[in-house]
Order: C-alpha cells, then sequence, then structure tokens
C-alpha cells in the first residue's frame, strides 16, 4: 500500500530521553529473590544502561516520543512490597461472571496475590505460577523461555527495562501432548498512582500441547507507567492461543513486546485488544521457526479522546511451508490516533510461504487519524504473499439505515463499530475468551 | 509368496541434482487390508518416501523398485500412479485458487475413465456429497476453492475427502495428523477409519511424526525410519516403546545395518 | 481436446487468426506520416473545415511531444512509424448488409467468426478493415428507440451537432502522444449515442482487424449514453501475423450521463507483432456506473489503462483487467481512476499471466481529489508467473487528497509450482490438463464476468496456450 503524504504526520526530532530517576539500586537493594531471578534482571540492567532510549529519528519510534513519557518521574514496585491482597471490586466483578478456567494469577502493582491453577492440571505436569516462584522452582523453564526471544534492536531499550525492574508475572508451562480444556486468566491491576510497574508473561507450550491464556491489564484512571513483555513459545505440533486485553483508565502509558515463537506444525493465535490507557504501544513480533507451522496475529482498538496508539508488527517466516495471517482493525473517534507498521519478512530458504497482512482503520471523527505503513520484504521465489490497508469512515448510506430505525447517531454509530470488530471477534477461538473480550468492548463503547 | 499391493525393495533416492541420498536402501511390505504406520525423527526420510512412491519429480530413484500389485510403477508419470490406485494425501497440499473442489473432484474422476466417457454430472455430485456427509463436511465444502485459505485442518480433511471420493486401493498418508489439534485430529482419524472399514482391501501407510494419532487409528504393523533406511519394525506397541524412549535406542541399531 | 495429436499437429502456440488475406485496395497513402497524408485522410472522408483544422494541429502537437520514457520499450516504434501506411481504405463505401461486402472482406470475417456471433445476440455489429468501416448495422428495433450506432464518419456527417460537442472533450489532443497522433490521423471506429432511459440489453460490437502488412489503425470511437440509459459495447481486434511491425492507436471517449450504466468489453488478440498504444477514457457523471472489462492476450507491446473519471456524486468506475504476456510480449496494462467528486467508488481488478520470457506490468493509478468525501477505492493486482524467466511487476500509483477516502490495494505474486502440478498431477490429471486448470482458476474471477462466448474462447486460447508450454 503506498500511503498519500497527507497521512503521514511529519514528527520532529526530539532530545535525548532521560530516565535517571529508575534507580536500579534503590530498586534491588536487599530483594529477598531467587538467585536466578536476581542474576537475570542484573544482566538486563547491564543492557540497559548501555543502551539509550530511541527517537523519534529512529523508523520505528517515529509518531511515539518517548521524551514525553518522563520514565524517570515514575516509582518502580517491587516484588516484595506491601499490598492488600484482597481482589479490587474490578477483578472480582469479572472473575464472577467468567465461565471456566484452569488457572488464575492476580498481580497487583506488580506483586501476585493469588496464584491458583487446577489441581488435576498440576499433576500432569502443567505449571503456572508467579515468575518469582518459577524462578525458585524451575529456573531451566524461565530459562528457556526467555532465551526463544529475540528482541528487535529497537525493542531492546524497552526489553531490558521490562526485565531490569521485572515485578510480578508469570510462567505457563504445558508439557507435552497436555491441553487445558479452559483458558487461564491473568490480571495486572494498578491501582497506585505514579507507580512503574514491568512484568513478563512467559508461555511455554511442549510438543502437542494445547492451552490458552487471557492477560487482562486493569487500572483506575491514574497517572502510571506499564511495561510489559510476553513470550509465547509454541513446541512442535502445539495449540496456543494468547489474547491481551487492555482496558487500563486513563493516564496510564503502556508498553508491550511480544514475542511469538511457532515451532514445526505449531498453531499460535494471537489477540491484542487496546481499550484503555493514554499511551499504547505494542511491538508484536511472530517469528515462524519450524516447517508446516501457522501463526495468526489479530489486534482491535477502540480510540476516544486523545488516546494514542502504536503498533508494530512482524511476521518472519524462516522456514518453509509456513502460513501466517495478520488482521488487525481500530476504530478512532475524537482526536485519537492510531499507527500501524507491519512487515513481512521471507527469509531465502522460506519457499511456500503464505503470508497475509492487513489493517483497517475506521475513522469516526473528522480528527481522529490513522497511519498505515504496511510492507513485505521477500527472500523466497515461490510464495504468496499480500498485505493490504485501508482508512475509512462509516458509511453514511448504513448510518442512515440505522437511525431511521430510530437509534441515535452514537448508537448507530456504536453498532457499525461492532460489526466492524466483527471479522477479528469471529475468530477468537473460545466461547468464553470471546465473551469476555466483547464484555471489555461493550464496557468501553457502550451499546 | 503372494503379490503384495506395495512392495519397496531396496530404495534408493536422492533429490535431483543433488549427490547425498536421502532413501538408502528402503524395504517395505504392505498387504491389501493392512495399516502400516512409519515413523521416525526428521529428516529420516520418511516424506521423501512419500513422495517418491507418489512420483515426485523433484526426486530421482539411483536403484530399488516400488512394486504395486507386481508392477514396477517407478517409470509412470504421477497421474498414472493416481489412475492406477495409489493415492498420496500430501503433507502440505497446493492451493489452486479459482478451482472449486467439486470441479477438481470431477475433472480427477473423469482422468479415471476410458477416452470420450464422461461421468454423469448429477450422480457424481450425489457420491460427493455422500463421502462429505462421511466425513462430516458442510455441503458448502465443494464450492470453496482447492485448499486456498483453508485452516490447516480442513486441508488435511480435505485430503481425506478426496481419498474416499478416488477410492484407491493403496493410501500414501503423509503427516495427515501433523498441524492438528486433538478436535481437528479426531475427525480426520474417523474419516480415515470409516474409510478403511468400508473397503477391507484398502492399504494404508500412514506416515506420522507423532504418536498421537496412533492412539485413534490401529496401525497392524509400526516401522522405524531412520537414515533412510527401515531399522526396526513391529506391533502396535513399538509405538509406545518409541513414546516412552524416544529414538536414541535405535541409534546404534542404524549406525550398524 | 484431441488425444493423439503431437504438438507440432495441433499448431500450438500458432496464432490462430494469422491468416491473410489478398489486399486490394481502393487506396492506399504512402508510408510514413505528412501534412500530406493528414490532408489526403480529410480529403477522402469529406470532411468539415473544422475538421481538418483540427487534425492538422493535433499533427503539431504530436511531432512536439516526445516519445514516452515510462511504461515499454519503444524504442525501434520511431523507425516503425516511418515505415507503416497510416490511411488504407479497402472498399469505396460502408455497406449495411453483409451481402454488399467484398468477398475477400467477408470472407475474413467469415473465418473470425462474425456474422454467426451477430445472427445470435447483438444488437448492432460493426467492422473496421484497414483504415475504414466496412460494414455497420443495427436491429431495427434499436433504431426505432433513436439509438445511434455508426461509423464515427457517419456520426459526424449525419449528426454533427452531438459529434461536435462532445469529440475530443473526453481525451484531448494534448493529453499524451498517441492520442494526439490519433486525433491527426483518426478513420474508422464507431459512434454510439443511446437515448434517455433506453436500455439495450444485448451488447453492440465491434470487430477490428488489420490484413495489410505494415499497417496503421488508428481508429476513433465516440459513445453517449444518456441519463438512465444503459449498454454494453464489445470490441475485438485481431490482425495477421507479419515479420514487420504494425501499429494500432485507438481514441476511444466515452460520457456515462446520470443515472447510466455502460460496459465497454475488449478482446484483444493482436498478432505478436503490433504496437498496441491505445487511450480509453470515460467520463462518468452522478450516480452513472461505467465498467471497463479488458482482455488484452496478443499484441507485441500494449500499454492501455482504461480510465474512469468519476466527476459525479456517487458515480461509480470498475476495471477488470486481464492480461496474458506469451514469449516476447509486453503487457503493460492496468486502469485509472480519478474520484473528483463526494462518494464516487471504484474497483480495479488485474490478473496478469506471464509465461515464457513474456512480461506482465500493472500499472494503476488511483487518484482522489480534495473534496471528494467520502470517496473508496479498491485495488486488487495478482500476477502468475509460469515460468522461471516470466517477469511480472506493479506500479500502483496512489495519490490521496481528501483524508475521508478509503482507500485500499492489495498485490499478490504467485508462480505456478512444481508442488502445484505434482498436487494436481497426483490425482490423476495430465500435466497440460493440471497447467490448464490452474490457470484457469486464476483468471476464473474475470472470466465469470464476460459474456459466455469470450469466456470460452479465453479458456480455449489459455488451454491453446498451456498445451504449447509443457511437453
Amino acid at each position: 500500500m503506498t500511503e498519500s503524504a497527507t497521512m503521514v504526520a511529519e514528527a520532529a526530532p526530539t532530545p535525548e530521553v532521560k530516565a535517571e530517576g529508575l534507580d536500579f539500586g534503590v530498586f534491588s537493594a536487599g530483594l529477598d529473590e531467587p538467585k536466578a531471578l536476581t542474576a537475570l534482571r542484573r544482566g538486563a540492567y547491564e543492557s540497559y544502561k548501555t543502551l539509550s532510549f530511541p527517537s523519534t529519528k529512529t523508523e520505528e519510534w517515529r509518531y511515539t516520543d518517548l521524551s514525553k513519557v518522563g520514565f524517570e518521574s515514575y516509582a518502580p514496585t517491587r516484588p516484595d512490597h506491601e499490598v492488600d491482597e484482597a481482589y479490587p471490586t474490578m477483578v472480582q466483578d469479572v472473575l464472577d461472571r467468567s465461565g471456566d478456567r484452569s488457572g488464575i494469577i492476580v498481580q497487583r502493582n506488580g506483586r501476585v496475590v493469588h496464584a491458583e491453577l487446577d489441581p488435576s492440571l498440576a499433576e500432569q505436569g502443567v505449571v503456572f505460577c508467579s515468575l518469582e516462584h518459577a524462578a525458585a522452582e524451575y529456573p531451566e523453564l524461565l530459562a528457556r523461555t526467555l532465551d526463544a526471544a529475540e528482541p528487535a534492536e529497537m525493542e531492546q531499550k524497552i526489553w531490558t527495562l521490562s526485565l531490569a525492574f521485572s515485578s510480578g508475572g508469570y510462567l505457563l508451562y504445558i508439557p507435552r501432548d497436555v491441553r487445558l480444556e479452559a483458558p487461564v486468566h491473568s490480571f495486572r491491576i494498578i491501582d497506585q498512582a505514579g507507580s512503574f510497574v514491568a512484568s513478563q508473561s512467559l508461555v511455554l507450550a511442549e510438543s502437542g500441547a494445547e492451552g490458552a491464556v487471557i492477560d487482562e491489564f486493569v487500572s483506575e484512571d491514574i497517572d502510571a507507567l506499564s511495561v510489559h513483555s510476553a513470550v509465547v513459545d509454541g513446541g512442535d505440533n502445539a495449540t496456543i492461543d494468547y489474547v491481551a486485553l487492555q482496558r487500563y483508565g486513563r493516564g496510564v502509558k503502556h508498553f508491550s513486546i511480544q514475542h511469538l515463537i511457532s515451532r514445526r506444525d505449531a498453531r499460535l493465535g494471537v489477540f491484542n485488544v487496546q481499550l484503555g490507557a493514554s499511551l499504547s504501544r505494542g511491538d508484536v513480533s511472530s517469528r515462524l521457526l519450524g516447517q508446516g507451522c501457522d501463526s495468526r496475529m489479530h489486534a482491535l482498538w477502540f480510540g476516544d479522546s486523545d488516546q494514542h496508539f502504536d503498533h508494530h508488527t512482524l511476521q518472519l517466516h524462516a522456514e518453509p511451508h509456513a502460513a501466517s495471517d495478520l488482521l488487525f482493525k481500530g476504530a478512532l473517534s475524537d482526536s485519537s490516533t492510531s499507527i500501524f507498521r507491519g512487515l513481512i519478512r521471507v527469509d531465502p530458504g522460506a519457499q511456500l510461504t503464505d503470508a497475509y497482512q492487513t489493517n483497517r482503520n475506521l475513522l469516526l471523527s473528522d480528527k481522529a487519524k490513522a497511519i498505515a505503513l504496511p510492507s513485505l520484504e521477500i527472500e523466497a521465489d515461490d510464495v504468496r504473499c499480500s498485505h493490504g490497508a485501508t482508512i475509512g469512515q462509516v458509511d453514511d448510506a448504513q448510518l442512515f439505515y440505522l437511525m431511521a430505525r430510530g437509534l441515535t447517531r452514537q448508537q448507530a454509530e456504536r453498532l457499525l463499530v461492532f460489526g466492524f470488530f466483527e471479522e477479528v471477534l469471529a475468530r477468537i477461538p473460545m466461547s468464553g475468551v470471546r465473551a469476555r473480550v466483547l464484555e471489555a468492548i461493550e464496557g468501553k463503547i457502550g451499546v | 509368496m503372494t503379490e503384495a499391493l506395495l512392495e519397496i525393495r531396496d530404495l534408493h533416492a536422492r533429490v535431483e541434482d543433488e549427490e547425498i541420498e536421502i532413501l538408502r536402501g528402503v524395504d517395505l511390505r504392505v498387504e491389501e487390508g493392512q495399516v502400516h504406520a512409519l515413523m521416525g525423527p526428521n529428516g529420516s526420510g520418511k516424506s521423501t518416501l512419500a513422495k517418491v512412491i507418489a512420483g515426485h519429480p523433484g526426486y530421482e530413484v539411483t536403484a530399488g523398485e516400488v512394486l504395486f500389485r507386481g508392477e514396477d510403477v517407478l517409470e509412470l508419470e504421477p497421474d498414472e500412479r493416481s489412475r492406477a490406485g495409489i493415492f498420496l494425501a500430501f503433507q502440505y497440499p497446493a492451493e489452486i485458487p479459482g478451482v472449486s473442489i467439486a470441479n477438481f473432484m470431477r475433472t480427477a474422476a473423469n482422468a479415471r475413465l476410458s477416452d470420450g466417457e464422461e461421468m454423469d454430472i448429477f450422480a457424481f455430485q450425489r457420491r460427493l456429497m455422500e463421502k462429505m456427509a462421511l466425513l462430516k463436511m458442510d455441503e458448502t465444502f465443494a464450492t470453496r476453492y482447492v485448499n486456498d485459505g483453508f485452516s490447516g485442518g480442513e486441508k488435511k480433511r480435505n485430503e481425506v475427502l478426496q481419498m474416499a471420493v478416488l477410492e484407491p486401493a493403496l493410501a500414501v498418508m503423509d503427516e495427515t495428523d501433523s498441524g492438528l489439534d486433538i478436535d481437528a485430529l479426531r475427525i480426520v482419524s474417523n474419516g480415515i477409519n470409516t474409510l478403511t472399514g468400508a473397503d477391507d482391501k484398502l492399504g494404508v501407510l500412514l506416515i506420522t511424526h507423532y504418536k498421537r494419532i496412533l492412539n485413534y487409528i490401529q496401525p497392524d504393523h509400526v516401522h522405524v525410519m531412520m537414515d533412510g533406511r527401515i531399522v526396526e519394525s513391529g506391533g502396535a506397541d513399538l509405538a509406545d516403546k518409541l513414546e516412552a524412549q524416544g529414538y536414541d535406542w535405535l541409534q546404534e541399531a542404524g549406525a550398524a545395518v | 481436446m484431441p488425444q493423439n495429436e503431437t504438438i507440432e499437429e495441433l499448431g500450438l502456440d500458432e496464432y490462430k487468426y494469422g491468416f491473410v488475406t489478398e489486399d486490394k485496395p481502393v487506396f492506399k497513402a504512402v508510408p510514413g506520416l505528412s501534412e500530406e497524408i493528414v490532408r489526403q485522410i480529410s480529403g477522402h472522408k469529406d470532411e468539415p473545415e473544422w475538421m481538418l483544422e483540427f487534425r492538422l494541429k493535433a499533427l503539431e502537437v504530436y511531432e512536439s511531444k516526445p516519445m514516452p520514457t515510462w511504461g515499454g520499450d519503444l524504442s525501434t516504434l520511431e523507425a516503425t512509424l516511418d515505415e507503416i501506411y497510416f490511411y488504407l481504405k479497402p472498399q469505396e463505401q460502408m455497406e449495411r448488409s453483409w451481402d454488399d461486402v467484398p468477398q475477400e472482406i467477408k470472407d475474413t470475417f467469415e473465418k473470425l467468426g462474425i456474422p454467426e456471433a451477430e445472427r445470435k445476440a447483438l444488437a448492432g455489429v460493426g467492422a473496421q478493415y484497414e483504415s475504414e468501416m466496412v460494414y455497420h448495422s443495427l436491429k431495427e428495433q434499436w433504431d426505432e428507440q433513436g439509438v445511434i450506432f455508426e461509423s464515427i464518419e457517419d456520426g459526424l456527417k449525419k449528426h454533427p451537432e452531438l459529434f461536435r460537442k462532445h469529440f475530443s472533450t473526453i481525451v484531448p489532443t494534448q493529453d499524451n502522444k498517441f492520442a494526439a497522433l490519433n486525433s491527426a490521423v483518426w478513420s474508422g471506429g464507431s459512434f454510439v449515442y443511446v437515448p434517455k432511459g433506453v436500455k439495450v440489453d444485448i451488447p453492440l460490437q465491434a470487430y477490428f482487424r488489420v490484413n495489410a502488412e505494415k499497417m496503421g489503425q488508428f481508429e476513433r470511437t465516440l459513445i453517449i449514453i444518456d441519463e438512465g440509459a444503459e449498454a454494453h459495447y464489445i470490441e475485438g481486434c485481431t490482425a495477421p501475423v507479419y515479420t514487420t511491425e504494425s501499429f494500432h492507436s485507438g481514441v476511444i471517449e466515452i460520457i456515462v450521463n446520470k443515472g447510466a450504466r455502460f460496459r465497454y468489453t475488449t478482446i484483444q488478440n493482436w498478432s505478436n507483432n503490433m504496437y498496441n498504444l491505445v487511450t480509453q477514457r470515460a467520463m462518468v457523471h452522478e450516480d452513472a456506473k461505467m465498467e471497463w472489462l479488458d482482455g488484452n492476450l496478443g499484441s507485441k507491446l500494449t500499454m492501455k489503462y482504461p480510465s474512469c473519471y468519476l466527476v459525479g456524486e456517487r458515480a461509480h468506475g470498475e476495471i477488470l483487467s486481464i492480461a496474458y504476456a506469451g514469449n516476447g510480449q509486453h503487457q503493460d496494462t492496468g486502469g485509472k481512476v480519478v474520484h473528483a467528486a463526494p462518494h464516487t467508488t471504484s474497483q480495479i481488478t488485474s490478473k496478469s499471466i506471464s509465461r515464457g520470457e513474456g512480461r506482465a506490468s500493472y500499472r494503476g493509478l488511483c487518484k482522489v481529489y480534495d473534496g471528494a468525501k467520502g470517496a473508496k477505492s479498491n485495488v486488487e493486482c495478482d500476477a502468475l508467473l509460469l515460468n522461471e524467466t516470466s517477469r511480472t511487476d506493479t506500479y500502483p500509483y496512489i495519490e490521496i487528497d481528501e483524508n475521508t477516502a478509503s482507500i485500499g490495494h492489495e498485490a499478490t505474486v504467485s508462480k505456478v509450482g512444481d508442488e502445484q502440478l505434482f498436487y494436481l498431477m497426483s490425482r490423476g490429471l495430465d500435466e497440460a490438463e493440471a497447467m490448464a486448470m490452474i490457470v484457469r482458476g486464476f483468471i476464473e474471477p474475470v472470466a465469470k464476468e464476460l459474456p459466455l462466448e469470450y469466456a470460452i474462447e479465453l479458456n480455449r486460447l489459455i488451454e491453446l496456450e498451456m498445451e504449447g508450454s509443457v511437453g
């Protein structure tokens, strides 16, 4: 897709980003934690120190100005800090209404306050626990999962930041041929203004394993910083669905890096639903490392007021006979903005690749703005690849039709937004998960 | 000895224009009505064997024989082998956009008739619908383009459907279970079982990378392939042993051959 | 298909329309282009003074414009143009009865199956041989309703006001070098007018045949579909195979008035020594719908980008294009849509097949002017490569000056892979059948839009081409 110049805003170069307020010495002093975790964060911090935050001169960061985030003004939360262990009502409500689940982990302000797993799954060797617990009991699983990630250069600063100040987070391990009949559910709650929460979601599925994960991010309307990194490693013939549901309150700035790895014959599905936060930047990369694997990446976002969403995606085909599909759809009202920059990369040996990439944007106001920058890099000569991007508005005829039936303009628009999202919603695998996502969207945009 | 459905004798093969042999002396005998499972680690030559049996032009047979009902088929083109009764269920079925499954299957069924003969279009339609019902497929499936935009599970089901429609004497199933989740695996396995149940002469060579499918399809014989040879053969219990112990214990055996 | 013939016996890869009819013109200009030739053409046509002036001015424009440097290779075209005959009059007058057409010309068109087609289901038929229309007829029923379907010359003679009001308004002389050339030496083509509300529900058809060697054909067509009217016009083009190059440069101007619908179908199957540089453009008014269905199978080089200028609210333009580039052929084709009014919509679908050393390029423009609120356009181009040596390029130019526009672009390139062939053969299809099936599937979305006899013809051509490509 060749975008017109008018869709692309000019960004001025910015001064270097400062984050000296993030004092690692203060943060890590006296932390009583497993050695594996200490080593991990120290190693990450060493790299973090030597890197600088990318400026808007870096193509990938052109539309999100890190110098305005004010990293130094937030206080990192520690995994051992005091918190009220009761569930806030916003979580309890969801849990009461959600259907079956295989396990749950609740994390509040960077501390895991509750973790449970269906005992029959634990018996079969499934692990679902806090990162601290994993570092103590399963350091090799932890290392294996993290080693599978290969953050890109432009991700390094945020990636190392998330590990150095890691607090909370979890590991899910599904052994060979074990199937989770119901999803595991994770909640991250921030209700302490001014806090900086960094954490990981690590998912490791062995050959033939099957399961689904929902990562839910919630907060009050407070000024806070969230940095999240996820690794989902689907082993040979594994089936994994990963859903991230971000419904932070306004004032939160959220950065997330997701690394998905598909090995031979694996099937990975990823759903990113972005509803909250003032600034939400997501980097999703899917590496297809085995023959016959299949990766599907999806995202939905709905922006209002001056929300800013910035999405970067990579579909990397390293082996032949693999398929990847990407469908990112965003609806934007008021003066919200969204950026989509996607790359399909096909390595020389990856013949008979099928790779598709689609970004669709629905503008609900004249001030809303979408930028779409899809691209392809193909070095194999027998592939099927396509990309497409659209930026459009609500169809007046449809709107009129609905209003002629008595709906207000707003109701009609909202209904059309649901119609627009349906294509992605229909692909969410488990009906329970789909219902949860639908409920969250309804919660934001009303019906 | 009576004539086997498929008899492979000391088969050697390599990728065209390359030196290294992938098949290095395969011997295998499949009788009518038998189900043989062929297992083995990545790169052991299982898929190559399947393609060589079907006549893939990218491979060159350097020695040995592939006898189908006593006739050497190595000189036959892939379409001739197909019409003779050999069916390959592909590991990676090709996508043919714009060509409906119904049209494709009718063309393939017509290719089996002698010159000038043509199948009654309505009779064929009935037959296709019957087979689809057998595999619990929706009728609209027939109007979709061959493998175009199919999920992994749909592609594999489509392979089994084609097998049902073309009614081969020998089905070589190359990793028909790969890339399937449990639900899809059950559907595909049921389909295969239905076909072997309906035709007690159908011979099946089931190539698999994962033992899981053998929980659903009971093999008469299990073979292990390593480094281009069959290094171990046995009953269904061999698969359990492989599941428990992996392939390492066979490594030495392989080296010794 | 016969089963036992060898490839040679089948005459595959040979051009079916390559036969030559003996050349017996009543007037043949000297080769090359000059003011004198232009005056001769105008004189033969007994034209009004304004048209001669128009032609002479166009000649100046043509000479002042440089050869395009984009698109196909035109480096030897200038030399070719010095050699070709710009005007060749095959008979004294145009006939309205098929029986009156001279026998050789009749034989030619009989071989092309034209009277047969007319008997079938056409509202009207026109046939151009060399530079002039030799035959034009319209069924009485349409005549009575005020439909005009004439040769362009008769259009000028019989309907001078309507003609002059619209002629060259859609494709001005200055538009491009070849439009200027056509404006100077145009001869033959159709003049069509469908009055308000008249729905011509069966196609009007024109055949273009170049028979003489080193011939240049410059037909000019002007079509006006008035408010609420509907019509479908089909043209077919063929020529014999000579060793020297020939040249075809038409200009097609179309006006689709408010609420009208029009479809223009071309199946171009020129021989492989023909330069085919054509300007086709439609002005589409409020609530009107224009469709171009463009099939390019023949020629040495085709540069053709049917265009829709969407100038009225809710106007809709559609371009469906299919190109086949065999050995030595370059099809540089595509489409142009210009959105100049609110809520205009367009769709471009392009499918190309390259075989052997053939090259197919998609060149498209989607332009949305500021103020064309809610304009929607979608461009899909798919290319299929049959051999390692085949080539395809995609040049989708998108210019958007309106931020409420919705624009989509999708492109795919695929190769007929060994795996696809093996897959089909493993189900019992022989290689040629398998190849033809893949190609038929590829063009299916376009073929299903063609009138049945053209779809069959297209499939037949492709089957022939495929037979030649394997074996």
